[in-house]
């Protein structure tokens, strides 16, 4: 804590420095900072609080009364130790340091000591205040050290409300932020239970099958299998009536097993886990490879074959003719509880051959290549398909374009009416024509698009026709009749407008507390509401605006086009996947949708933002020859925004591709999908065979996707 | 002939930069306007084809006020006006035919700009504006290789693919060596003295002034302060410049 300079030759005011020991941050209040007063306080108010929580995380039914007693008794322990530390540090530089060297490094050598003083008390602490049971239902050490740290962020309140004055002279404030940092990484360290001893002694046991994704080579590959088998049927129980099987006889030249008797009773575990042998089994075979193990495989009725370990060797050398004998208690099998009566077991001897290296790529590492095509043609697809779609939105989004956009009251009433009333047109004349071929049942994709052509060509046709129609007409008829225009079709607006807010307001916002029947009755008379209100508010723009006043509908498109973008942006690509998952279905194509919602909107605000820093002479200059407004973007906007739009694209592309490889975590089809599916059925290699190729995909992207930028500058 | 009655303009922080501006242009004047940097110049001119939106006041041109004009009517009011700039205002990454081309853009239906297509006549009608201002060699040149004057005389010839009936010169020579400055404001002249064009140029040195000026009007604080003709300005007396320059002004010549 080391004090400025010119506080020293100020008069500390006890009395602000007494608030602030009773309450954190009212010296500092009083004293004329009332924000430094607020901040001292809410942090010593959130610290607390959030060490109170953190350390009653054990158990799964939180006692925060018990961390909250053991917090507070904590606080004052800390205090003591606190103060303890403190005047040993004042001591130390009064009496002791005398030196100028010795005083300048009493402060870095008083905080090793104050950690090394809280390292060794630290556990005595905890140990006298929690005891027993409590110590199983706290993480007492967080309690304790955020304890401290508070302790010592009051502490310095107390000094530092002793000084200020005002806003200016206050002392440094190095302190408290360096304290507050402690307090936050050790109650971080909790909430996000960073445990390294955990992450050591897992390791031990999990790293073969992480070395087994680390290095999964071995499976992208197929292994030609020789090998060995002789079967034998074994009943159990015996059958009271019937026959048992029939006895194996040895064969020439094959594989063959003879196991007597061929019926008896299954071994039996009762509730207690006591093992009951059932009946021993010979067992004895040939025509096996001499010298060469071959192992014992039960088969119960169902088909389910199980290593019966514990019931006799199921490992067995062959011996130089290539026999074998060993003797097996019949294991317990635990039988669908529908069979009844005997039931024919297998016994089976395998002996495996060497593994044949064949150099055909195994059916995992198709299935992945496979998938991994599929992301990264996933990728490209949205990339190519967001380029078309962000290009023209992006325009609408470029301040510089739209701002100079304004249309008179009478034009935008026009607009308005005219891309309504033209939407509406659409819809009707869609109506009557598309069930002339099959309708959205038998041809959705006809259907859907005569309707987008119908509705946005006649909306858009019908808004340049009004607005240009009632401009016109505004600037010709007396002034007193376009404001009378312009008021009633700005009223017209408002009513519509407020009437859609009113019901979405009742079935919303009302519907929450009410329930939908609730919001039903109430929906009428919102509607009424918002329009009356809509209508008011819409006539009084009208009115203050005038005849000859513009109305910014450049800014109203940008801000909207700007708004829908950051909304899309902020929603995560994998959120959309779940959105595309509900609608498509899992598979790629949901992933398809939901890269390019998300490239739509990201390209959309990036290349807004390129069109936004260009030179804006050529733009003057093309204006002032009489270019219209399409001509002077394409000439002298589109040349000044194609290389930044290039290095957009391929960073895009570069993020697509990336995002297609896990998109599929969520069912968003591509590798991702596969690796999921693997994790889930514990098949490592797989899985790890699916890591690898979405490394290599993404470090191979990242290289063509710099040197394409490189040549590009 | 061009009338400017009464020209206000407020920008919308509440900067007045032109306060009722009053003065008239016959066709074929070499009008010049001065004044110091903040008098308001680059607002006048860009007022008259309303670049820049005028608060209040009437622009008379050819005997229509072109203060009311729609955006349509507008457009064919500029591309009768040709501008050229301090700045250039070239399209840097385009070729030198295409930042000259795209002077005829207000006589070319709008959605040829789509497909990036100008007939054969207006290719011919650029190389031929182009070779007027010397520079014909440099066509297929990217805006950006050309040095300064050279950058202004393409400024000339896509001004001059308008067929002006008069021309707006913002400071074109501002960002030029001496000699350049002659060269360029010499082309301004001869089409001035051979097409009968009229132009508005803002300068700053008072030598170039009284060389190729005929007429002069001074600005100070978005007031008209100053209006004098060839023999006025030549014969510009100490006092008169205090008032436009201000009483610490120095006389400047860029010589040449
Ligand atoms: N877009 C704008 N918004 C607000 N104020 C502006 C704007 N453009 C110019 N002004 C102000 O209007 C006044 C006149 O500016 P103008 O550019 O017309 O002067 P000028 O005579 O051309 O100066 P210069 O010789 O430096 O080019 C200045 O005070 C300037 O700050
Ligand atoms: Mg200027």
């Amino acid at each position: 804590m080391t004090p400025e300079p010119n506080s020293s030759t100020l008069r500390p005011s006890w009395l602000q420095a007494l608030l602030s020991l009773l309450l954190p941050g009212l010296g500092q209040a009083v004293g004329g900072a009332l924000t430094r007063g607020f901040y001292i306080l809410l942090s010593v108010v959130t610290l607390s609080g959030l060490a109170i929580f953190a350390s009653a995380q054990r158990p799964r039914y939180p006692d925060y009364s018990l961390s909250f007693h053991v917090y507070l008794r904590f606080l004052l322990e800390a205090a003591a130790l606190v103060v303890f530390l403190l005047a040993i540090y004042w001591l130390a530089r009064r009496y002791a340091l005398r030196s100028e060297f010795g005083r300048n490094a009493a402060t870095p050598a008083f905080a090793l000591f104050a950690i090394i003083v809280v390292a060794i008390a630290a556990p005595a602490m905890v140990d006298t205040v929690v005891t027993g049971e409590a110590a199983k239902k706290l993480y007492a050490l967080t309690s304790l050290l955020t304890a401290i740290v508070v302790a010592a962020i009051w502490a310095w309140s107390v000094y530092d409300a002793a000084f200020v004055r005002g806003k200016e002279r206050a002392p440094n404030t190095t302190p408290f932020y360096l304290l507050l940092i402690v307090g936050i990484l050790i109650l971080g360290t909790r909430i996000v239970q960073i445990n390294p001893e955990k992450a050591i002694r897992e390791y031990k046991d999990t790293g073969v099958i992480l070395s087994r994704i680390v290095w999964p080579w071995k499976v992208a590959f197929d292994y030609s299998e020789s090998q060995l088998v002789a079967e034998a049927k074994v009943q159990a129980p015996c059958p009271p009536d019937a026959k048992p099987p029939a006895v194996n006889q040895p064969q020439e030249g094959k594989p063959w097993v003879v196991v007597t008797p061929t019926c008896g009773n299954l071994s039996k575990r009762d509730s207690k886990g006591k093992l009951t042998y059932g009946t021993q089994l010979t067992i004895r075979g040939g025509g096996f490879v001499p010298n060469k193990k071959v192992h014992i495989l039960w088969e119960n009725p169902i088909g389910n074959a199980f290593t019966p370990r514990g019931f006799g060797p199921t490992d067995i050398q062959t011996g130089p003719d290539g026999t074998f004998s060993t003797k097996l208690y019949i294991p317990d099998v635990t039988i669908p509880t529908f069979a009844q009566g005997p039931q024919i077991h297998t016994l089976r001897v395998v002996q495996r051959g060497a593994a044949q290296f064949t150099g055909k790529l195994s059916k995992e590492m198709k299935l992945a290549l496979q998938a991994m095509l599929e992301s990264i043609m996933m990728g490209l697809m949205a990339t190519a398909v967001g380029i078309v779609l962000s290009v023209p939105l992006s325009f609408l989004a470029a301040r510089n374009l739209m701002n100079t956009l304004h249309t008179t009251t009478q034009g935008f009433v026009g607009g308005v009416i005219g891309l309504v009333g033209g939407a509406y047109l659409g819809k009707l004349v869609g109506d009557w024509l598309t069930p002339m071929f099959g309708g959205l049942e038998k041809a959705p994709i006809l259907t859907f698009s005569v309707y987008v052509v119908l509705v946005l060509g006649l909306a858009i046709l019908a808004y340049r026709l009004l607005s240009r129609a009632l401009d016109s007409a505004a600037e010709r008829l007396p002034a007193g009749l376009s404001l009378a225009i312009g008021i009633a079709g700005m009223a017209l607006i408002g009513a519509g407008v407020g009437y859609a807010l009113g019901i979405g307001y009742a079935h919303g916002i009302l519907g929450i507390t009410r329930g939908a029947e609730g919001a039903l009755t109430a929906a009428p008379h919102t509607a009424l509401l918002g329009a009356a209100l809509g209508a008011a508010l819409g006539a009084f723009w009208a009115w203050r605006l005038g005849t000859s006043s513009k109305i910014p509908i450049g800014q109203m498109v940008y801000a909207a086009v700007r708004l829908t973008l950051n909304i899309g942006r902020s929603i995560e690509p994998l959120i959309w996947a779940i959105m595309g998952v509900i609608w498509v279905g899992p598979g790629p194509f949901a992933g398809f949708i939901a890269l390019t919602i998300h490239s739509v909107a990201a390209l959309g605000k990036l290349y807004s933002e390129a069109i936004e820093s260009i030179d804006p002479g050529p733009i003057e200059a093309l204006q002032a020859t009489g270019a219209t407004r399409l001509q002077t973007i394409v000439y002298a906007v589109v040349p000044q925004v194609l290389p930044p739009f290039t290095a957009f694209t391929l960073y895009r592309w570069d993020i697509n591709v990336r995002m297609s490889t896990i998109i599929g975590l969520v069912g968003g089809g591509g590798i991702g999908f596969l690796l999921i599916q693997w994790i889930h059925q514990f098949q490592y290699e797989q899985a790890g065979l699916a890591v690898w190729l979405i490394t290599i995909t993404v470090a191979t992207l990242d290289f063509v996707s710099a040197s394409i930028r490189e040549k590009m500058v | 002939m061009l009338v400017v009655e009464h020209l206000t303009k407020v920008y919308e922080d509440g900067t007045v930069a032109l306060k009722d501006v009053s003065f008239t242009v016959e066709d074929g004047e070499f009008l010049v306007i001065i004044g110091l940097s903040g008098s308001g110049k680059s607002t006048l001119l860009r007022c008259i084809n309303r670049l820049i939106e005028p608060t209040e006041g009437r622009i008379i041109w050819n005997g229509r006020d072109i203060t009311q004009a729609s955006e349509n009517e507008m457009r064919q009011v500029r591309r009768e006006i040709g501008m050229i700039f301090q700045h250039f205002n070239l399209v840097d990454r385009s070729s030198v035919l295409t930042n000259v081309l795209t002077g005829r853009l207000g006589y070319l239906p709008s959605w040829w700009s789509l497909i990036n297509y100008f007939p054969e006549a207006e290719k011919r009608r650029a190389l031929t504006a182009l070779e007027r201002v010397g520079i014909a060699d440099k066509a297929n040149n990217r805006a950006d290789a050309l040095s300064g004057g050279q950058k202004q005389r393409v400024g000339i010839a896509r001004a001059l693919m308008q067929d002006p009936k008069m021309i707006l010169a913002d400071e074109p020579v501002a960002s030029l060596d001496p000699v350049l400055a002659h060269s360029i404001l010499g082309y301004l002249e001869k089409l001035n003295q051979e097409q009968n064009i009229t132009v508005l140029c803002s300068l700053h040195y008072l030598d170039l002034v009284q060389r190729y000026a005929t007429k002069v009007i001074g600005l100070r604080d978005g007031r008209l302060v100053y209006e004098g003709n060839r023999t006025k300005i030549r014969n510009i007396t100490d006092e008169e410049f205090k008032h436009i320059y201000g009483q610490e002004a120095q006389r400047l010549s860029v010589g040449g």
